[in-house]
This record gives C-alpha cells, structure tokens and sequence, in this order.
C-alpha cells in the first residue's frame, strides 16, 4: 500500500488527524488496561478467576489490535509500531488506566469503572458514519458486555462481603473513582469529530448516560460515585500526565520489543 | 457416572477461601455443534451460580470451542450408585442382544428401501442426535 491509502478512504480528507485522535484514545486505553490486567496471571485469587483474569485481560488487547489495526490502515503504517514503539509520553490512555492494577479490589473496580464508561462510548460509536469504526465498535460491545457483567459481579461481592472486603473496595473507588469519567472526557478533535457524525455522541450525554448507569449499581450497594477530578474532564490532561505506575508498566510491556524492534515474530 | 466426593471434600475448594467465601464445585456440559449431545466437559469451583458460568465460560470456551454450555452445581445432581441397583448379583444375560443375530434382517430392510450400507449406518449414528438427519437422500 502506498501512501496514497485505500481505494475507498476510511474517512473523509481533512479528518485523518480527528479520527486518528479518537481511535488511539480507544486503542491505547484498552490496550494499558489489557497489559495491567495481565499481571494477575498466576496470582489471582484462586484458580478459575486467575484462567478468566488472563482471557479477559486478553480480549482487551485483541479490542486494541482492532483500532490499532484501523488506525495503521488509516495512516499508511504498523500497527505493532503504533503500539510499542511510542515514548511512554505518547501513549494517550485515560487517567483511569494510568493507575497500577493495586490490590485485587482496585483491579475489579477500576475494570467495572471502565467496562461501563467504554460500553456507553462504544454503543454511541455503533452508527458512527465511519463505517469500519462502528463495524469494530459493534463486535467489541458483545464481548464487552460480558466483561461487564464479570466486574459487577465481583463489586457486588466485595461490597456485601463487609470487613475486609469491603474496606479495599471502598479505598479502591475513592482512588480510582474520580479519574473514571476522564475515559469518556472531551476529545480536543471532538467538534470536528461530530460534525462530521463519527462521533455521534458528545462527551457531555456520554458522561450522563455513563452516570445514569453506574449510580444504580452503587447506590443498591451503599456506596456512592466520588466526584469526578478536574483533571479527568479536562480535554489536555485526561490522557497525559502519565504517573509512575504507568511508567514501570511501560518500560516493562515494550521490553521485549526494544531488544529488536525489527524481530520477525 | 460423575466422581462424586463428600461435599466437604477439600481438596475440591469447599473448604472455605481466605475470605471465608465458600466456594463449591459446579460441572460443565459443553456442546461442540448443533444437534451433538451435550457431554460432560469437565467442572469449576465458584462461589455462586453467575461465577460459575463465567468461569465455565472461560475455562471450556474461551477459544471458541462450544456452542452451549449447561453448568450445574453438583450439589443438585441426583447421583445413583447403589451397585445393588445398578450392578444386582443375579445373571443378567438373557436381557442382552446375544445370539439375536441381526444380520439378515437389516439386509432385507436395505434391499426393501434402497438404502446402501454405509448411508444406512451413517443415518442412524445421526438419528440419535438430529432428528430429522435419519433419512439420507
């Protein structure tokens, strides 16, 4: 493929940057939160969780190969070179994903926190007018709709279990809470993105509907939603300002590839 | 016939998890295509039904290698294994097929129905699982 692109283009001249921006937002938060997750194989809780952690952890980043994969075929390039082979600065994964994976509590909360702020981004993109877009967004909703069911069931479980439990769950979600919204926050190329209809949905109603369905769940289980952290909404921090966690995860997922960038696998 | 070990069995995770959660074993049937029977695939231990079906999902599917899947705590499984009714002391060859020899009978059903052989053979392994795959041609 030259660098002319496709016969049919995937978008528009004039919108490559937006949708570059919006797809790497969904790649790299799926593909940090897959890598993070990861880390519970072998150490889970007990055998069958630590089997469905890895597959779950797994499924994340056959999502990211997805919009890598979209996102390679938009700007005439790699998609394992889009993933690895970025300084960590680049990455533009949400404040949510930024945090290490903590102890198991903060793992299941910040996984439900994100399965449903990305189920609400994703059901909007499914009649985004960026055809190979919504035909990713629509097979990724239904597997994520079984990722979500997955975390809820272990939020419930913590809550009711008291003690312990209960005490790591509720430090988890004041942790990790008020970076939640920031999955969902305004992308700097969100106008543009709309107007064209590939977002067909803005942050604003996204953030509504996310909280209209999150709240529920909590509230049955006494628990509330924090305030969100002004950093999360806000379109330059949302997803830079990467911490040390992050860091670490990193310089640990690009290891392998920096020994030989060029390795054929 | 399923092993079937005292409910308390721990090495099976009845015993109670750190947590005190307790979890308990639940058996997974798995179908691999439509119209196959479900077979017994293997079991998962879990706190609670929703569990269950997430880790049977993961551990007997994730690789897409089911159609269906039945999970069923094994608490619930009407287990008989009485050998005084299933295996009872008395000679019991006179309720087998030996000596009823076969043969020449299902020749003639096949002459009668144009039916070869190995079609007629294929179509009744089928029958048991599809019902409408029994009639060849």
């Amino acid at each position: 493929m030259t660098a002319a692109g496709p016969a049919h283009p995937i978008v528009e001249a004039g919108l490559e940057r937006s949708l570059a921006e919006l797809l790497l937002a969904l790649a790299d938060d799926d593909f940090v939160l897959g890598f993070a997750d990861s880390e519970w194989t072998g150490i889970a809780p007990h055998l069958e969780e630590d089997v469905a952690m890895s597959s779950l952890a797994q499924d994340e980043l056959a999502h990211a190969a997805a919009w890598y994969g979209l996102l390679a075929q938009l700007t005439g390039g790699d998609a394992d070179r889009v993933a690895y082979d970025r300084p960590s600065t680049a990455v533009r994964h949400s404040r949510l994903v930024d945090h290490g994976r903590g102890d198991w509590a903060r793992t299941m909360t910040r996984r439900w926190l994100y399965d449903t702020a990305n189920a609400v981004r994703i059901e909007g993109l499914a009649s985004s007018t960026c055809r190979p877009l919504a035909d990713i967004a629509v097979k990724v909703r239904r597997e994520e709709a079984y990722h979500l069911a997955h975390g809820q069931a272990w939020v419930e479980r913590l809550a009711q279990a008291g003690g312990e439990s209960r005490r790591r769950l509720d430090d988890a979600l004041a942790l990790v809470g008020p970076d939640a919204p920031s999955v969902l926050a305004p992308l700097e190329s969100e106008a543009a993105l709309q107007a064209a209809g590939i977002l067909p949905t803005g942050s604003a109603e996204l953030l509504e509907r996310w909280t209209a369905r999150v709240e529920p769940v909590l509230g049955r289980i006494g628990l509330g939603l924090p305030p969100a952290a002004p950093a999360a909404l806000d379109p330059a921090m949302a997803r830079s300002g990467h911490g040390p966690d992050f860091e670490a995860l990193w310089a640990e997922l690009t290891s392998v590839r920096r020994l030989d960038p060029e390795a054929a696998w | 016939m399923l092993p079937r070990p005292p409910a308390d069995d721990p090495t099976l995770g009845t015993a109670p998890a750190p947590s005190g959660v307790r979890l308990e074993p639940f058996e997974v049937f798995r179908q691999e295509r439509e119209g196959e029977p479900m077979r017994h695939g293997g079991s998962v231990v879990a706190p609670d039904p929703t569990l269950a079906l997430h880790y049977a999902r993961e551990l007997y599917a994730r690789r897409g290698e089911s159609l269906r899947l039945w999970v069923v705590r094994r608490g619930d499984i009407v287990e008989v294994d009485d050998q005084d009714l299933l295996n009872p002391p008395f000679d019991r060859s006179y309720k087998k097929p030996g000596g009823y020899v076969m043969r020449d009978k299902l020749a003639d059903a096949r002459a009668r129905t144009g039916a070869s052989k190995r079609a007629a053979s294929t179509g009744r392994r089928r029958a048991t699982g599809a019902p409408d795959a029994g009639q060849p041609g």
